[in-house]
This record gives C-alpha cells, sequence and structure tokens, in this order.
C-alpha cells in the first residue's frame, strides 16, 4: 500500500479515533527510508476542534511489512515506549495501537513526531555534530543506565513482557538467536558456529537484576542535536526483559563503530562503562560483559541472516534488506573474531 | 553473497525503471535511488574479487580438512574430511563455487567442534590453524567501507 492509498485510510482512521474532530486531513505523507522491521512514514494531521479551532501536528505512522527483518509483536514496541515517556528515558508519546488489518491493510501504531533533530548516522561525524560526540556519548550512556535502573513492574512492562529468572537471561537470549540462524542461514558461518560453542561452555553469572532491555540500543537508533543531547530513543521492537548487560554488550558491538575505533563511534570504552554504571547502579563485570558483547555478535548474525532470507524467499523484496547482508556479515564475523581475541 | 547479484542488479534495475516515472514522490524516489546506488556500489566492490576469493579459501579449506582427515578420532568424519578435501569446485560459477564452499564450510565446523574437544598437541595445532585461516578468511572479504 503506497502513500496515495495510505492518506485516506488513515485520515479515516484518525477521525474515528478523534470524535470530538472535524475536518481531519492528512498531507505529506513522506516515507522514511532505513527502517527494515517496520515501515515508517512521517505525516502531518490538521483537523478542526471541539471549539472551531484548525490545529494540525506531526505524526509518525509505524506499520508492519509483509516480511521484516526482526519479527515482533507491535504491542511490545507500543507499551515499551509507553512505559517510559515522561521519565528520564526521552522517547515520543504513543497514540493509538492498531493490531488488526482492517485500517490500514496490516497492523500498526501512530506516535507524535519528535521533529527538529537528527536520527541518521551520516550527519554525525562531521560538523556541527562531531564537536560534541564525548557529551553525546555520556548521555547515550547515561540513558542506557536509566532503562538498566528502571524497575519493570513499577512501569508496566512485567505485565506485558515475557518474565525470566536472572540465572535464565542467557540461555533464553541464546537458544532464541542460535535458532533464528538454524532456521535462516544462507550459508554455514564458522565463526558464529565457534562463537556459540564458546558461550555455551562458558555462561555468564545470574543477572544481577531482571530489567528492561531495549534490545538494539545503538548509535542510529536516537534523536540528537548539536548540543551532545539526545530527544528521543526509538525503535524499541526488540524490547524485553533480561540482563542489562545484553544492552550493554549490544551497544558495544564492533558493527556500530562507524570506523571510528570507539563504541558507537562515539566515547572511549571506559568512558561508556563509567556512564553506565553510575546511571544504572548496576557493575558491569567484565568477564560479564564480554558473554555479552560475544553473544550480541550472535544476534546481530541472526539479524542480518534473517535479512538475507526474507529477501531470498520472496517475503520481502524491499533492497533495504539486502544491505545487512552484503554490508555486515562479513564485518559482524570480524566483531565476533575481535572479541574472541582471535583478530 | 548472499543474496546473489545477479538476482539484486536485476531487481535494483526493476527499482530504478520504476523510478524514473514522472508520478513519484521526490523524497521516496531519493531514499530508493540512495539505497539502490548503495547496493551497486558494494556489487561493484564485490563483483572482481568474488571468483578469487571463493577459489582460494576453497583450496585452503580443502587443505586443513585433509590435516583433520589424518587426525580425526571419528571414523566416519575421517572419511567425509577425505572425500572433501581431494574434491574440486566443479566450476568456476560463483554459484558452483559457493556450493562447494558451503560444503567444505559445513565440514569444517563439525572438524573444529572436535579439535576443540581435544588436548592433544595435534589437535592444538590444528585448531590454531582453522582460527587463522579464518581470520584470513575475514580480510579477503573485508570490505572498504566495513565497520570493522
Amino acid at each position: 500500500m503506497d502513500e496515495a492509498e495510505l492518506t485516506p485510510r488513515l485520515a479515516a482512521y484518525i477521525a474515528g479515533r478523534m470524535p470530538e474532530a472535524r475536518d481531519v486531513a492528512v498531507s505529506d505523507m513522506n516515507r522514511i527510508t532505513g527502517g527494515a522491521s517496520r515501515q515508517t512514514w512521517r505525516f502531518t494531521c490538521a483537523w478542526t476542534d471541539g471549539e472551531g479551532r484548525r490545529r494540525s501536528r506531526g505524526f509518525i505512522l509505524r506499520r508492519d511489512p509483509a516480511d521484516s527483518l526482526i519479527d515482533t509483536e507491535r504491542r511490545v514496541e507500543f507499551e515499551a515506549y509507553r512505559a517510559f515517556h515522561g521519565s528520564a528515558v526521552p522517547v515520543p508519546e504513543m497514540l493509538w495501537l492498531e493490531e488488526g488489518d482492517e485500517a490500514l491493510g496490516s497492523p500498526f501504531f501512530v506516535a507524535e513526531e519528535i521533529a527538529g533533530f537528527q536520527a541518521g548516522t551520516g550527519a554525525l561525524f562531521a560538523p556541527p555534530y562531531v564537536d560534541t560526540l564525548p557529551e553525546l556519548g555520556r548521555r547515550k550512556w547515561t540513558i542506557l543506565g536509566e532503562i538498566a535502573k528502571a524497575d519493570p513492574a513499577r512501569i508496566g512492562l512485567a505485565d506485558v513482557l515475557p518474565a525470566v529468572a536472572p540465572d535464565a537471561c542467557w540461555s533464553r537470549e541464546l537458544d532464541h538467536w542460535e535458532g533464528v540462524l538454524d532456521s535462516d542461514e544462507t550459508e554455514p558461518l564458522p565463526i558464529i558456529r565457534a562463537a556459540i560453542r564458546w558461550l555455551r561452555a562458558n555462561p555468564p553469572p545470574p543477572a544481577q537484576k531482571v530489567g528492561v532491555v531495549h534490545g538494539d540500543y545503538r548509535t542510529g537508533n536516537f534523536l540528537y542535536d548539536a548540543a551532545g543531547g539526545i530527544h528521543g530513543i526509538l525503535d524499541w521492537e526488540m524490547c524485553h526483559l533480561g540482563d542489562p548487560l545484553e544492552d550493554l554488550g549490544w551497544s558495544f558491538n564492533p558493527v556500530w563503530s562507524f570506523g571510528q575505533g570507539k563504541p558507537g563511534g562515539l566515547l572511549p570504552r571506559e568512558a561508556a562503562i563509567a556512564a553506565w554504571e553510575a546511571a544504572s547502579g548496576l557493575r558491569a563485570e567484565p568477564q560479564a560483559l564480554k558473554w555479552w558483547e560475544l553473544f550480541a555478535c550472535v544476534k546481530g548474525q541472526a539479524i542480518w541472516v534473517s535479512s538475507a532470507r526474507a529477501w531470498m524467499d520472496g517475503a520481502n523484496r524491499d533492497p533495504i534488506l539486502v544491505y545487512p547482508a552484503w554490508a555486515l556479515i562479513n564485518a559482524q564475523d570480524r566483531a565476533a573474531l575481535k572479541v574472541m581475541g582471535r583478530l | 553473497m548472499k543474496p546473489s547479484a545477479p538476482q539484486v542488479l536485476a531487481d535494483l534495475a526493476g527499482l530504478s525503471m520504476r523510478n524514473a516515472a514522472p508520478d513519484v514522490a521526490p523524497a521516496a524516489r531519493a531514499g530508493q535511488l540512495g539505497l539502490a546506488a548503495l547496493l551497486l556500489g558494494l556489487a561493484a566492490e564485490m563483483w572482481d574479487g568474488a571468483a578469487d576469493i571463493l577459489v582460494r579459501e576453497n583450496a585452503a579449506l580443502r587443505a586443513l580438512l585433509a590435516d583433520g582427515a589424518a587426525l580425526s578420532e571419528d571414523g566416519a568424519r575421517r572419511r567425509w574430511l577425505s572425500e572433501l578435501s581431494a574434491g574440486g569446485d566443479g566450476g568456476l560459477r560463483i554459484s558452483d563455487l559457493e556450493a562447494a564452499n558451503a560444503e567444505l564450510k559445513v565440514a569444517l565446523i563439525a572438524l573444529h567442534a572436535e579439535l576443540e574437544r581435544r588436548s592433544d598437541e595435534a589437535a592444538r595445532d590444528l585448531e590454531a590453524r582453522v582460527w587463522d585461516e579464518l581470520a584470513r578468511s575475514t580480510e579477503r572479504r573485508k570490505l572498504s567501507g566495513s565497520p570493522c
């Protein structure tokens, strides 16, 4: 369904959700490229309110594609955003969730647009943003510490996300992503299979706490400004309960270093850990963190091969699915070798 | 190179044709053609070296499997490794080389796992050579814009 088809159906849907509004109109609908797990559009909605005033607001539509890079329930993503809205973790406000296909042909949600900030990494390593990378890095890992510190029950996520015992966090995640590799692998992966054998032979200690794990916390998944500020943490579709070190390990995945030689391309490793520990009140024990860093390589590879599989099977021929398969599989192998001290 | 370059290039040709139509929204056209350009650049970089990389890698894997065949403590595995190490690539098409490569890597994974379980010096030495070859294979395949 393209913009021309979506626009009137979306306007009709919003009109149904805002019964006090009249003359609801959707315009300027633009697909935001780059999303491989959800299709994302930015659009403007205008309406006349109950007092006769004409109003407009920028919204975001996140809609499920035919086959995505990451298979998750959109309710998980929606509830994760809702749980953190108004907290020390900046996120956009969620407005409506639709889990059926009737309105727009597939499930979707609508959120407020946080406008005026950068999200992509293309601009990050050039002026004016390059001058404030250390501050941006400190904010990035401080916010991640805030996510780790959150009590899932108090913010309502314990009712939404499956529970896990502290000593089972690692095995649940490894079982899941090894299963994805088993089903979607397009060619044998000797480095990642060796990494999985090492992970199973050297399990980490039980999690210090079972917390909220964002699941894809990396440079490129937040809105930032030129002063080193962060205004929205995005892409919560892989959010789950687990060991908070999982997010820290994922954020250190070398494929997210953008050739800068430091985590996220932003901050020396020690400074990132210090910011996370200070905000979370948890400790990043080096051996446990190493386990989660290597796990991040396995998870990353599973996601990249899944994108190749979805494209090759014809379930989704969006060319965005080819990019990780071509550009990241070998890089992820190299990252695993580095974590294992083999490169 | 999965998905295969011919399939991807064919899809990109179709995408370019669709975006040549005058009624495509500028933002959508920019996004799609930008991504297409990125993929074309990757294909161009991988194209020239693809066969050379696979031929060299398959030869290196056969050498490891031959040594593994002499060392393995599992009779069936010894025969499997021996057969594979004596084989050839069956052609110089990328698809033929990749099929042979996949078969060799399945065997390498089994050999590697056996070597890890053993503590004798010969197994340790061969395991170190397996790791060296795995590292070299990522060097051969490394792209200019690789993040690591």
